[in-house]
């Protein structure tokens, strides 16, 4: 068990700088989640905790041990590939040995921990065939084994569901929540995914560009983002982003004319900091923090281009101007050829951004 | 469809022409010479007439003891040597690696003749490299072509030399389809880059390794530049005659054509005999 622990963390490849100064502390036990687009840097942050990349800057300390220059092996972890690198010439329980014969293991202890992993993970009836004649949701399975074996204090997960299809995936999330539970050990995961990010995480990092977006729970992120980015990124269907323009300060609120939607004003209560009469703003809403007309502070009307039906809501594709709304309704209320009508945004329920993307509180 | 299949061999039908007559005609023909004694006019059956010869004649055991004294030290050592040489250039230290690619595989192309001359410079009893070498360091020089056991070695050389390069971008080539992430794996299981080589790269490499090995065996069964330019036709008397060269002896300047067919199935025959045993060596259990 060991709690990791990331300082002002660069990284550079030649004289190119793909991290820029990450600070993370993770928990002994938590799962933290690495989330943000393809190239934003987050392999990279994990094969550092691995050992498989050096550290350009900063320092990384596994159970209060600095690691920088700590052989992978002798870091206490193990990581879990996303295209799942077993060895193809070997059987599943040699793949989960091998590491052990290889260091003189006693024989007895081996055979006590591959048998656990493979109780842990269903797979004893797979002992003896080899990667090629397993499924895609099997090999992961032994590539989680083969973590597992190791008894590592700390788990790296580079995107390791992203080769399974839909159904595989959501059953392997639950079963990845499930072992982090009996194992209690320090995961960290990283993925695209912001669903599985949501779903598995404890601790959700943000990451774009090298650099750490915002760190925090899953619910905290989704109420309360510190920027258009996370806001953009956590949830889904996407939140909406409306152009707005600060039009009157008055009583620590602002008055915001949405640009693009005739005018129409909200009176959206700040904190301490308030932006410029004239400012332009972004106004940020999530699908499902729409409202029917004349519930909210602000009416707009759209017209609805395609619906997706999910049974219990359904997720309307509105035009409103230039700007494309997508807005959830329940599924009575979208009904075919119903496609103008007026929906209406409840200012508690929405969020300002500047034009920079920064959240005015 | 059938139309279409029509046209398709209609296409085809001049090279199947030429791969006939050029081809299947000959090895069908060389099979039934083999079996007739083609020194008198006109050629007559006569089936244990080369056989018979064949395996009577002390010529023929000579060539076929240094074809598989070749195989047997060359090839092993052209394999391992190349593997070296492919590990060497997938590594990620290696700067300027298309150039040092090229140089190995460049042998190839070099004219055998011309190859084969600077060989023989490069060994010979006063002028050669070779031994101006053995010269400074102190050692006595050695006579490379009037002496069995040196001329078999020049030769060995030789061939190494030509082809190892040429195995070594092959062996690259399967090197390179091992994924890295297999490798990452190993080393934090805490598995030593030794131990890697040898129960992941080698094991994982092992078809490409077969399949040089086939290619080598079967070359080496062949072998007949090398005998006939650098050791001059097999000397020194008789002492490298390869199967290649009694062939060539036999057919081209005996003319015995019957003769030279019978040992050219027997190398075809070997050839294949030789593969199978390794094939069936190195399957995949199960
Ligand atoms: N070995 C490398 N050499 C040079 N650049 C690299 C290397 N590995 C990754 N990068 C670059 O670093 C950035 C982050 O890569 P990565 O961590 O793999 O992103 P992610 O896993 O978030 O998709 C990318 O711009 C990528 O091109
Ligand atoms: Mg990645």
């Amino acid at each position: 068990m060991a709690a990791v622990t990331l300082t002002n963390v660069v990284k550079r490849f030649g004289g190119f700088e793909v991290v820029h100064g990450a600070n993370i502390d993770i928990a002994d036990g938590e799962f933290v989640v690495f989330v943000g687009p393809s190239g934003c840097g987050k392999s990279t942050l994990l094969r550092m905790v691995a050992g498989l990349e050096d550290i350009s800057g900063g320092e990384i300390a596994i159970g209060g041990k600095v690691v920088n220059d700590v052989e992978p092996a002798d870091r206490g972890v193990a990581m879990v590939f996303q295209s799942y690198a077993l060895y193809p010439h070997m059987t599943v329980e040699q793949n989960l040995s091998f590491g052990l014969r290889m260091n003189g293991n006693p024989k007895a202890d081996t055979e006590r921990r591959v048998k656990r992993a493979a109780e842990i993970l269903r797979i004893d009836e797979l002992m003896q065939r080899r990667p090629k004649q397993l499924s895609g949701g099997q090999r992961q399975r032994v590539a989680i084994g083969r973590a597992i074996v190791r008894e590592p204090q700390v788990f790296l997960f580079d995107e390791p569901l992203s080769n399974l299809d839909a159904e595989l995936r959501v059953q392997m999330r639950v079963e990845i929540s499930r072992l982090h539970k009996e194992l209690g050990v320090t995961m960290i995961y990283v993925t695209h995914d912001q669903t599985e990010a949501m779903t598995l995480a404890d601790r959700i990092v943000v990451l774009k560009s090298g650099n750490v977006e915002q760190i925090g729970a899953p619910l905290d992120l989704y109420d309360d983002p510190s920027n258009r980015f996370v806001a953009g990124f956590i949830g889904s269907p996407k939140m909406n982003f409306l152009k707005g323009k600060v039009t009157e300060i008055s009583n620590s609120a602002a008055i915001i004319e949405l640009v693009n939607h005739g005018g129409a004003k909200l009176r959206k209560p700040l904190g301490q900091e308030l932006p410029a009469v004239g400012a332009e703003v972004v106004l940020g809403v999530r699908p499902e923090h729409f409202c029917e007309a004349g519930e909210g502070d602000c009416d707009i009307p759209v017209k609805a281009d395609v619906a997706e039906h999910l049974g219990s809501v359904s997720y309307v594709y509105a035009n409103a101007g230039p700007e494309e709304l997508v807005i959830e309704r329940e599924a009575s209320r979208q009904r075919a050829g119903d496609d103008h009508f007026t929906v209406s945004i409840k200012a508690e329920r929405s969020l300002l951004f500047d034009k920079a993307g920064a959240r005015i509180r | 469809m059938r139309y279409r299949n029509a046209t398709a061999y209609r296409f085809l039908t001049p090279y199947l022409l030429i791969f006939a007559i050029f081809w299947i005609w000959p090895i069908i023909s060389s099979f039934i010479i083999s079996f007739q004694a083609t020194r008198t006019v006109p050629w007559r059956f006569a089936p244990t007439f080369n056989w018979g010869r064949l395996i009577g004649d002390p010529a023929f055991y000579n060539a076929l003891k240094n074809t598989l004294l070749i195989l047997v030290i060359q090839v092993p050592v052209m394999i391992s040597l190349a593997i070296v040489m492919a590990v060497l250039l997938n590594s990620p230290l290696l700067k300027a690696r298309g150039l040092y690619r090229f140089a190995f595989f460049a042998p190839v192309v070099v004219g055998e003749v011309a190859y084969s001359a600077v060989f023989r410079l490069m060994f010979s009893l006063d002028f050669g490299i070779v031994n101006k070498l053995l010269d400074s360091v102190g050692l006595s020089k050695i006579d490379w072509f009037s002496n069995v056991t040196p001329a078999m070695a020049v030769i060995m050389i030789a061939v190494t030399w030509r082809w190892a390069g040429y195995n070594a971008i092959i062996l690259l080539a399967g090197l390179q389809s091992i994924p890295d992430d297999v490798y990452e794996a190993a080393t934090l299981d805490r598995v030593s880059k030794l131990k890697q080589f040898f129960y992941i790269t080698l094991p994982l490499l092992k078809p490409v390794i077969v399949f040089c090995a086939v290619l080598s065996i079967i070359g080496t069964m062949q072998l007949f530049t090398e005998p006939f330019l650098i050791t001059e036709r097999g000397g020194p008397g008789g002492g490298t005659e390869t199967l290649g060269l009694l062939l060539y002896r036999q057919g081209f300047r005996s003319l015995n054509f019957g003769y030279a067919s019978a040992v050219a199935y027997t190398m075809a025959g070997l050839a294949i005999a030789i593969t199978l045993v390794q094939l069936w060596l190195t399957r995949d259990p199960k």
